[in-house]
């Protein structure tokens, strides 16, 4: 047959038959069976994930009695609020979650403010120098913290600043992971021509970073946020020696006042633990969003 | 408004020249097109005269005044570039009178200013709206909107119409031309699409390898170009090279396989001379009287509608012509063509320099 002949040749409409029409519906049945089993298999994961969790706050709920029954309830049958009055009034709770509270968002103001501006100009200002400070930069990440944790003590010691929330911060003001989530972002999402277009405008230096590159990077900044509050709010062995008075406790080191060597006070941790929680939680459902989208941003276009 | 004078100019990257001594004369309200293959240095010349490059040797005047080493925003030009380089967080409106926000104008006077860019544009109804909100052929205007506003001296474009589709490029390139029209800002334009050129320019500049190949109206470019690279890269399709040596009679030229190609005029060159014979592909016709002509052996058909583009061979060496007939006839078969003389060129076989 020749091209045109087969060109010409209109195709004409066969109903498709029996056998055919079987093949379908064995071909979705089994489509749908494995989204079901897919369905099933992510529900069960999520809870085995949640239950610690669920349990956590139950047990703040109950009697010691009921916490070592077996099997354990879910919901306690006899729900006493006497963990929570005994941790409130008995512990500086409160002011351990607002020491842990200053803490975090003054480490996040810090970490987010030196990623924004180390991380431009690393990302824009390319010569070999720039190149040789930031290998530097990342090399600080191999350094393992407790390594240089008990120098850190004696600088901040002989800085007087020990048993205050500027002692806690000297370890967590930069952050080089930071530095480069930024310069990455900053690399793949701000063309050069739009800070060119900006410097053919009359824009200064300082300004194209605050008015153009600052708005471009929300997305990375507000992943970068959550990232160093959460990593200031869970920080344990840097408030444990830098804060050696009660009241200067950050709530991680306060929690673990609960465990001592011999005994753990299983109703009163669990109360503690749930209401530090509450911030935690907050937070990153405001944040969500910048989260999700600043983790993703780094491979996506536009 | 103002003249663009660039003398000499030179820019080196460690010891790689990529700009070996250019000299351009912009008059005051020219459309002036740098235009080149890739790699020419088009678009560094181009971002030496915005001042986003440093001049390594040379003088860039604008209207009388070195501006070597005056910063881009005082030199008062406005740049549009190839992706826009929209500010993506901006409305249409802030994106168009940001600069003058940053020149502290006041606030009814850029906004009066805006409008009637807008105006000019046809972006009145989109003031409002963000960047990705538009198409791609609005996002060309706005960029123009953002340079129109400022009423700089210069206006420098850098390959603005490269991300449109065909059809609105086309559409683009008369509403720039007819925008120039209008407010006669001196313009350079650069481009690597020779119809840009053509179709735009009042000046074209043809560069290669850092240096001017040849300055020219769009059609003394393309009817008088200087080497065979002018030749080929101006018009579309390319002009055909044979190569040839003159005839005894200095009035035409033979190819190996003794084919004659009449030049017209006697020419000066010694015969037997080894020449480039340059013909365009609208200048080969189908020969009306039998026998006597080229023989064309026909390669590839190409029917447009309105043309004919033919690809074959003439004496073993590449041809194509641009027929206004359309060819019933196959590949492989002869197809007899005459050429109109007068529009032959003739070109120096191993320099390329016409003669």
């Amino acid at each position: 047959m020749t091209i045109e002949a087969a060109m010409n040749k209109k195709t004409a409409h066969i109903e498709p038959s029996a056998e055919e029409l079987a093949e379908g519906v064995r071909l979705r049945r089994r489509k749908r069976l494995t989204n079901l089993a897919i369905d099933i298999f992510l529900v069960i994961v999520s809870i085995l994930m949640l239950l610690p969790l669920v349990f956590l706050v139950a047990n703040a709920f109950k009697t010691p009695a009921e916490m070592l029954a077996w099997p354990p309830t879910i919901i306690p049958r006899d729900p006493t609020i006497a963990n929570f009055s005994a941790v409130l009034g008995e512990t500086p709770l409160l002011r351990w979650i607002g020491n842990s509270l200053a803490f975090a968002v003054l480490s996040t103001v810090a970490i987010v403010a030196t990623s924004a501006i180390a991380g431009y100009i690393f990302g824009k200002f390319r010569f070999r120098t720039m190149n040789v400070i930031f290998a530097l930069f990342l090399a600080t990440a191999i350094v393992p913290f407790e390594v240089y944790m008990i120098p850190l003590y004696f600088q901040a010691k002989s800085l007087g600043i020990l048993n205050s929330v500027w002692g806690l911060l000297l370890g967590y003001l930069v952050m080089s992971f930071g530095i480069f989530l930024i310069r990455q972002n900053v690399i793949h999402s701000i063309p050069d021509e739009l800070l060119e277009a900006a410097r053919i405008d009359g824009a200064g230096e300082f300004w194209i970073f605050l008015h153009i590159v600052l708005p471009l990077l929300r997305g990375a900044l507000g992943a970068l946020a959550v990232l160093a509050f959460f990593q200031a709010w869970t920080a344990f062995a840097w408030p444990m020696i830098v804060a050696t008075t009660r009241s200067s406790y950050t709530i991680e080191v306060g929690l673990a006042l609960f465990q001592t060597g011999f005994t753990v006070d299983l109703g009163r941790l669990s109360a503690a633990s749930a209401t530090v929680l509450i911030p935690s939680i907050l937070l990153f459902v405001l944040l969500r969003r910048n989260f999700v989208q600043g983790v993703a941003s780094t491979g996506l276009k536009e | 408004m103002a003249a663009v004078e660039i003398q000499n100019v030179r820019k080196a990257y460690g010891d790689v020249e990529t700009i070996k001594g250019v000299s351009v004369d912009v008059p005051d309200g020219a459309f002036v097109v740098l235009v080149g293959p890739s790699g020419c240095g088009k678009s560094t010349l181009l971002r030496m005269i915005a001042g986003l490059e440093e001049i390594t040797g040379g003088t860039i005047r604008i209207d009388g005044r070195v501006i070597n080493d005056v910063e881009p925003k005082n030199r008062d030009i406005a740049m549009v570039f190839q992706n826009y380089a929209l500010y993506p967080h901006m409305t249409i409106a802030e994106n168009m009178g940001f600069s003058l926000r940053l020149a502290k104008k006041s606030r009814e006077e850029i906004a009066s200013r805006v409008a009637d860019a807008a105006r000019i544009l046809g972006l009145t109804d989109y003031l409002q709206r963000y960047p990705k909100q538009l198409s791609g052929g609005q996002r060309q205007r706005v960029a123009m909107g953002r340079a129109i506003v400022r009423n700089p001296k210069v206006f420098l474009f850098d390959e603005p119409l490269s991300n449109l589709d065909a059809k609105l490029r086309v559409q683009m390139r008369a509403e720039l031309k007819d925008i120039h029209a209008r407010i006669r800002t001196t313009t350079v334009y650069v481009t690597h699409d020779q119809i840009e050129a053509m179709t735009m320019a009042d000046r074209i500049v043809v560069m290669r390898d850092g240096i001017v190949e040849q300055v020219g109206a769009p059609l003394d470019l393309y009817d008088r170009p200087v080497n065979t690279f002018v030749a080929s890269f101006i018009g579309s399709p390319s002009m055909n090279f044979l190569s040839t040596r003159i005839e005894a009679d200095r009035r035409s030229a033979v190819t190996e396989s003794g084919i004659r190609l009449p030049f017209g005029s006697e020419t000066s060159v010694a015969p037997g001379t080894a020449i480039s014979y340059g013909i365009r592909p609208e200048h080969l016709t189908i020969a009306t009287g039998g026998g006597e002509g080229i023989p064309m052996v026909v390669a590839n058909i190409e029917p447009t509608g309105s043309e004919t583009f033919v690809q074959g061979t003439i004496g073993g060496q590449k041809v194509s012509a641009q027929l206004r007939e359309r060819l019933f006839i196959k590949t492989g078969e002869v197809l007899n063509l005459t050429l109109s003389p007068s529009n032959s060129h003739l070109f120096d076989a191993t320099t390329g320099v016409r003669l």
